[in-house]
């Protein structure tokens, strides 16, 4: 993916969300001022004051879920300036929790959190950002990894596509030679649905995955649920793992709705 | 008249998306909101009807550069609940995590948000190139912090690693030794820093008298961020469980986000210079140094030192995170360390000092462990109508000294370096949870 500028402009966006992709992306702290030194960053509103919202982009990087009008228009505009554009971060990927609880209508949800009879929110049905416009990459991860950001943009730097493994997360938990959270503490761990990348670290810190970067690449559902279920673990036990970060795509990706809400 | 507006539309090198809107007429100044424009994501819909086991995992995903800090509300407030006392390794582990929470959010706050402002650049990448050894002290500095998050949460951002009850996985002795060396040797370094800040000029227009709150630390004699009651500069002091009537919170039409007033109506500030407000006297070593190197005459009301404070604050968290490390390398190693305990219906509130002010987080949960109520109030979204009205004082001020003249480009960098002394955690103070039973 040659974007055919020495120096590239670049511009990093947020949505709506927790900023903790770009805050990932200030977190590269032994790599940032190279970075910087590489391209041109010239609209990046967390970490600058003076910027340029007209350039047009060589790569512009986007975080979060569309939530609002205003997070649409700017996703629009975002799209129309930029040559390549990079989704990083499971929300703007894949909706991520924001996108957790969609069938309760916007207006009982205001009127919950902010008492107020008169809507006055601008406020959408929350979804992921790559399901209004074309983006040339996807990162995925709650945040992303430090690791694949970098090699994204050195990729992107150097003019080649970057690769990723779309393996499951199983595949690293085993080369960390952890003990399995589902065959040998019968728990609901996410890792076999779940894409790689993050080095497995939840089964690393003994805590079953949650799932949190989305589903890996040609997965078997229906025989996880089976392994679940073999194991005496109830729907709800089961329903309450899987509901949290991609319960929306593993439906729409195969999984019936009743095996994932099943027994509530 | 004339009537003229200042609008910043987007507020840069702060967290999330936020504006500044004042219409001035003649030298008059009708009306400062804090446009706070960042979506909605109703944490309290997503909590409601979720086990108690999925709170921190959901919760901590309101913000990221705070995700550490309502990670261990959550867990302080659901203990409570479930009526689970963590022994004293946890309490310590947990401890160091917000240490190094806080390291990292003011190393980030002052060094590469706030001081760029001071210093005359518009992004800490343009001081680079000036002060390249200071920046790149900053940088470590927050990656250091990073790293101690990183070794007890699991991750830098959205910790895995902290449980209910404890932890999965505990740092063995020779990771904390090598953490324990790194602090220690970022004090002189650290220390530099105060000298060079102590030659910047603080500006006179973000002067005005305020209220000041924050929680009674834990520890009888010491500056500590756990609190055990909640105090305010004007002498009074509350429970914890108290804090829905000490704070009042309400709806403004240009906010996402709630304000929060005292019952008595006033505004009030939270973080780090209501917390040395309260406790200065209370730092010790070289803390209390820089606290008196930076406030030579005490405690000022100026909002722009806020920025100060976070300075004196880190060296704290540097001292006090070499001490917190000497107590667990102390303590026989172990693996992991998870309590026991029975899921029993409950309620818990949890309050500690993070970055920004004081955070609290309330569960209540049925027999089945789900959680049936929420509630959390952020530092930001407390500070919010303090900001409004410190806005309001500042472009006063500046039209009382300037008259007409006062230049629009300067009135707009005075109130963003206004908005930003308060260091305004955005996605932190809209994701506001609250659901009633």
């Amino acid at each position: 993916m040659p974007i055919g500028n020495q120096k590239p402009k670049v511009g990093i966006f947020g949505l709506t969300g927790c900023a903790g992709d770009q805050l990932q992306v200030l977190n590269c702290e032994d790599e940032l001022l190279r970075l910087a030194e590489r391209m041109d960053i010239v609209d990046w509103v967390m970490a600058r004051s003076q910027n340029d919202h007209n350039a047009r982009l060589d790569v512009a990087f986007v975080e979060g879920v569309v939530a609002t009008q205003r997070d649409l228009q700017n996703l629009r505009t975002i799209r129309g300036r930029s040559k390549v554009l990079v989704a990083i971060g499971t929300c703007a990927v894949w909706g991520g929790l924001p996108a957790m609880r969609n069938e309760i209508p916007r207006e009982v949800l205001e009127k919950e959190v902010y008492k107020s009879d008169r809507p006055f929110l601008d406020t959408v049905e929350a979804r992921p950002a790559t399901d209004f416009v074309p983006f040339d990459l996807m990162l995925p991860g709650c945040p992303i990894e430090r690791h694949e950001f970098l090699r994204v943009a050195n990729a992107l730097l150097v003019g080649t596509t970057p690769e990723f493994f779309k393996t499951p997360v199983c595949w690293e938990c085993k080369t960390k030679e952890n003990l399995c959270r589902v065959v040998h503490c019968n728990e609901v761990c996410c890792g076999a649905m779940t894409r790689s990348g993050c080095g497995a670290r939840c089964p690393s810190h003994g805590v079953a995955c949650s799932g949190c970067r989305g589903p890996a690449e040609e997965t078997n559902y229906d025989a996880n649920i089976t392994m679940f279920k073999d194991r005496k673990i109830s729907w709800v036990e089961i329903a309450r793992k899987m509901e949290n970060f991609s319960a929306p795509v593993w439906m729409k990706m195969g999984l019936e709705e009743e095996e994932v809400r099943g027994g509530r | 008249m004339d009537a003229r507006t200042v609008t910043i539309p987007h507020l840069g090198r702060v967290e999330g998306h936020g504006g500044i809107f004042v219409k001035i007429v003649g030298d008059k100044v009708h009306e400062v909101n804090m446009d706070i424009y960042e979506g909605s994501r109703y944490y309290e819909a997503l909590l409601k009807g979720k086990h108690f086991l999925e709170v921190q995992g959901i919760i901590t995903r309101v913000c990221a550069i705070c995700s550490a800090n309502h990670t261990v509300a959550a867990l302080t407030a659901l203990e409570k609940a479930l009526g689970i006392e963590p022994p004293d390794r946890i309490h310590r582990l947990r401890g160091l995590l917000l240490l190094g929470a806080t390291i990292e959010s003011h190393a980030l706050h002052v060094f590469a948000l706030a001081l760029p402002d001071f210093l005359g650049f518009d992004s800490v990448l343009g001081m680079a190139a000036k002060f390249p050894a200071e920046v790149a002290f900053a940088l470590k500095l927050k990656q250091l912090g990073n790293r101690i998050q990183e070794l007890i949460g699991g991750r830098a951002v959205h910790p895995v690693n902290t449980l209910v009850g404890g932890f999965g996985k505990l740092p063995s002795k020779a990771e904390l030794a090598k953490v324990r060396a790194e602090l220690l040797a970022t004090l002189d370094p650290l220390m530099a820093t105060v000298s060079l800040v102590k030659t910047l000029d603080v500006p006179e227009w973000g002067q005005q008298p305020t209220v000041y709150v924050a929680l009674r630390p834990y520890d009888r004699s010491f500056f500590r961020f756990r609190g055990v009651a909640i105090c305010t500069s004007k002498g009074e002091e509350y429970p914890l469980e108290q804090y829905r009537d000490v704070i009042r919170e309400f709806t403004v039409e240009h906010s996402h986000a709630k304000h929060s007033a005292l019952a008595s109506g006033e505004t009030y500030m939270v973080g780090s210079l209501a917390r040395l407000k309260l406790w200065g006297d209370r730092l010790v070593g070289r803390a209390k140094e820089a606290f008196d190197t930076l406030f030579p005459k005490g405690h000022v009301d100026n909002i722009l030192t806020n920025n100060w404070a976070q300075l004196v604050e880190l060296v704290h968290c540097i001292e006090r995170g070499v001490e917190v490390c000497d107590l667990l390398l102390d303590m026989p190693e172990a693996k992991s360390e998870l309590v026991d305990y029975e899921v029993r219906a409950g309620r818990g509130v949890g309050a500690i000092e993070v970055p920004r002010g004081t955070l609290f987080h309330e569960y209540e949960i049925d027999d089945d462990g789900r959680v049936v109520m929420a509630n959390v109030i952020t530092p930001t979204a407390q500070n919010l109508a303090n900001t409004e009205r410190d806005l309001r004082s500042a472009v006063e001020f500046l039209i009382r000294r300037d008259g007409k003249k006062a230049d629009p480009a300067k009135l707009r960098t005075s109130l963003e370096m206004i908005a930003r002394a308060y260091d305004p955690c955005i996605s932190c103070s809209v994701h506001v949870v609250r659901t009633d039973e």
